[in-house]
């Protein structure tokens, strides 16, 4: 069944009109034709097609389109700004990151959300953190310098932790 | 991998939640953070008629103190990890809640969702079984409350009927004093689920065990108390004889599951050692 839902995505307001039985990463993909947003296993596991909802990283391919109305969408595409990517974008390029990068927009969205949570992140941290997100290409090492360096980059990344 | 079409009901409070189910017959399932539900709909495992959402009831997420603590069905294996009054008073709980999966699954899915799928290889109920209390369900026929320990059936079964709504988890307190480990062991990657999830909990006095609670997941076919392990710990010295016994009791006690993920015969030998090694980590902490 066909419903329209108004949301947020990356500081634009959209009105989509979905299938009733979506996940979020169908309404990207399919209803607002932005392919930014990869999906892999499509159940969860493997952390491809990670956004932030209201700032909360989640699973688009689990979170229902319908739970997005009212809501606040940030995905890969609305990282780089005025042209200047983001600064974890630019570690993960000076690092050499990426290698076939259908993991890399999963891997920058959770990056985002670790980076405020911590900070400055220790590499346990960063693991721990990244866990949910898997590489088929096993580019971890490359990945894990890519974060501590962005850390470094980025002081002001996020709020302080909670705790 | 997509959903088929379903209904998608959004309650705004319990009541609403119960009626839905009710007039959908055995037709609807809730939804809470969706981590268990949509991939089983993905994989075509499970295909309700309708899916009846919780997450614009209010208050269903709140950890409060309650005599023990009392936790919202809604709120999520993070925020339960990381509030401070469970950190407090069920740090066993904080830090089992905080092993599962990885932490974008934790931020999305919710403790009573993870007790209504009544998973053996999950991290928070063992954490719940050693620590003791009640669910609290909201049915056609009003509240009911339904003691921890009898909440898992069976293989993927629980008691929760299926027009029930899971309202709130009631812990009883964790002993201050007690001595505690949530020992998870995968034999791959750390974000798997435990092959053995142990909880132990083992309270001390003048150098004698007073009382001892083990509990496991991912051995049996549910999570499980192991009676005749913590049996054997009690009234004695945590000595090398006490913490064997108490090894080979829960390697006899339990009825482990078979599958191509480990043998039986590999996941009682495993429970084994982990309640081996467990036992002579909480004997060696030091106490003043």
């Amino acid at each position: 069944m066909k419903r329209t839902v108004g949301l947020t995505v990356n500081g634009r307001s959209e009105t989509v009109e979905i299938e009733g039985h979506w996940t979020l990463v169908q309404l990207l993909r399919e209803g607002l034709q932005m392919l930014g947003t990869e999906e892999g296993c499509g159940e969860g596991s493997c952390g491809s097609c990670t956004v932030l909802v209201d700032g909360e990283p989640v699973r688009s391919c689990l979170f229902l389109a319908v739970r997005t109305e009212g809501r606040e969408v940030a995905t890969v595409e609305g990282l780089a700004t005025d042209g200047r990517l983001d600064p974890v974008q630019q570690a993960f390029v000076e690092h050499g990151a990426v290698q076939c990068g259908f993991c890399t927009p999963g891997f920058l969205m959770t990056t985002k959300a670790l980076l405020r949570d911590h900070p400055a992140p220790t590499d346990d941290e960063i693991r721990e953190y990244l866990s949910g997100n898997f590489c088929r290409c096993g580019g971890y090492t490359l990945i894990v310098a890519a974060v501590r360096d962005a850390a470094g980059g980025d002081p002001a990344g996020g709020a302080a932790a909670e705790g | 991998m997509n959903l088929k079409p379903f209904e998608y009901v959004e309650a705004t409070s319990v009541q609403e939640a119960v009626e839905a189910l009710s007039a959908y017959g055995d037709g609807a399932r809730i939804i809470a953070g969706g981590t268990v539900v949509v991939p089983l709909m993905k994989m075509r495992m499970v295909q309700p008629e309708a899916l009846v959402s919780l997450m614009a009831v209010d208050g269903l997420a709140e950890v409060r103190a309650d005599g023990g603590v009392a936790i919202g069905a809604l709120a999520t294996h993070r925020a339960v990890s990381r509030s401070l009054l469970v950190r407090d008073r069920l740090p066993i709980l904080a830090t089992a809640c905080g092993r599962v999966a990885s932490p974008v699954i934790r931020s999305m899915g919710t403790l009573g969702g993870n007790l209504c799928y009544g998973e053996s290889a999950s991290d928070p109920p063992p954490a719940l079984l050693v620590l003791g209390g009640s669910v609290r369900l909201r049915g056609p026929d009003g509240d009911r409350t339904v003691p921890l320990e009898a909440l898992f059936v069976g293989f993927y079964e629980t008691a929760i009927g299926p027009q029930e709504v899971l309202t709130q988890i009631e812990v009883d307190p964790q002993p201050p004093d007690a001595r505690w480990r949530y020992l998870k062991w995968t034999p791959r990657a750390r974000e798997d689920k435990p092959l053995v999830g142990l909880a132990a909990l083992v309270e001390m006095e003048d150098g004698t065990c007073r009382r001892a609670r083990l509990a496991v997941g991912g051995v049996a076919d549910r999570p499980v108390v192991l009676e005749q392990a913590s049996a054997a710990l009690s009234g004695r010295e945590l000595d090398d004889q006490a913490m064997a016994d108490a090894a080979e009791a829960a390697a006899a006690e339990v009825e482990p599951v078979d599958d191509l993920q480990a043998s039986a015969g590999y996941r009682r030998d495993m429970l084994r050692v982990w309640v081996g090694r467990t036992l002579r980590d909480i004997a060696s902490e030091e106490r003043p």
